[in-house]
């Protein structure tokens, strides 16, 4: 077993436990995630917390039932994804993640024999401390995420902040692994084009 | 010849090294002759390391010791309920 299965198993049995240690360790390291996955589901930041919370309990009460067939990040996410589906249903939505009907936000910047019509600027002096509009980078880029359509919010969050392999960011969502490729993309366009807005 | 329109689709297959051998030549030749796609996978990379560097929690807040309270709360009345 890897270092890092072996430190999962021993912390599912803590969680299986009732070890609030446990719970909060792992509360801080996916809560933010969580609420951030939703809303882009339910659409509004306090249904998203309720669905985040339920979550959290579902997981609890069937911990002693995971298996680790998945990461154990990948299983939550999971149990929020239908969680938070459900209450979209409920609402009268069907959210897919598959970006259909999306496009990259870069058609606009070529010419007729697809060269740049402008050229991109040199980002040279971009770092995640500089003020930029009043606000830190890191901010711009938290809230150019959060205005990203479901399908690309979700896997930017899973892939890049909590570190998902593609296959398991592929099941929670039920995207293919090319699908999954085409949304990551247009969502780095996505954060890129509001850095070079402030830029 | 690659067009600027499409080393720009194929950005992130580059930085991530998903590309064939053959696509990646392809991809560096237009690269070694085009300043503009160059700046241009320099900012998709910027934009890629400042989105992984982003943390995956926020920092300590005293709201989430409430939470994770009122979770747990919850937890344990439905344990009493279901018996």
């Amino acid at each position: 077993m890897s270092t890092a299965r072996a430190h999962e198993a021993a912390l599912v049995q803590l969680l299986a436990s009732g070890d609030r240690t446990a719970f909060e360790q792992i509360y801080k390291r996916h809560n933010t995630s969580l609420v951030r996955v939703a809303t882009g589901v339910v659409r509004s930041r306090a249904t998203a917390e309720e669905v985040a919370q339920e979550t959290w309990i579902a997981v609890l009460k069937s911990i002693s039932g995971f298996e680790g067939r998945s990461s154990l990040a990948s299983w939550i996410f999971s149990i929020l994804i239908n969680k938070a589906r459900s209450r979209a249903k409920r609402e009268g939505r069907i959210v897919l993640f598959d970006g259909a009907g999306e496009d990259d936000n870069l058609a606009a910047a070529f010419d007729g024999r697809g060269r740049w019509k402008d050229m991109p600027e040199l980002w040279e002096t971009l770092t995640p401390e500089r003020i930029l509009a009043g606000r830190s980078v890191m901010e711009h880029v938290n809230a150019a995420i959060e205005a990203l359509p479901p399908g690309q919010r979700s896997v930017i969050i899973l892939r890049a902040q909590q570190g998902l392999d593609a296959d398991e960011v592929c099941a929670i969502l039920g995207i293919s692994e090319g699908n999954m490729r085409v949304l990551l993309h247009r969502a780095r366009l996505g954060v890129r084009a509001t850095l070079d807005g402030l830029m | 010849m690659l067009s600027c329109k499409e080393v720009a689709s194929r950005a992130s297959a580059l930085i991530d090294g998903e590309l064939s051998t053959w696509q990646a030549l392809q991809m560096r030749l237009h690269l070694a002759m085009c300043k503009g796609c160059e700046r241009f996978i320099g900012q998709i990379r910027t934009t890629r390391d400042l989105t992984q560097s982003l943390p995956a929690g926020d920092a300590h807040d005293e709201a989430d010791d409430g939470h994770i309270s009122a979770i747990l709360s919850q937890l344990h009345k439905g344990k009493q309920e279901g018996g």
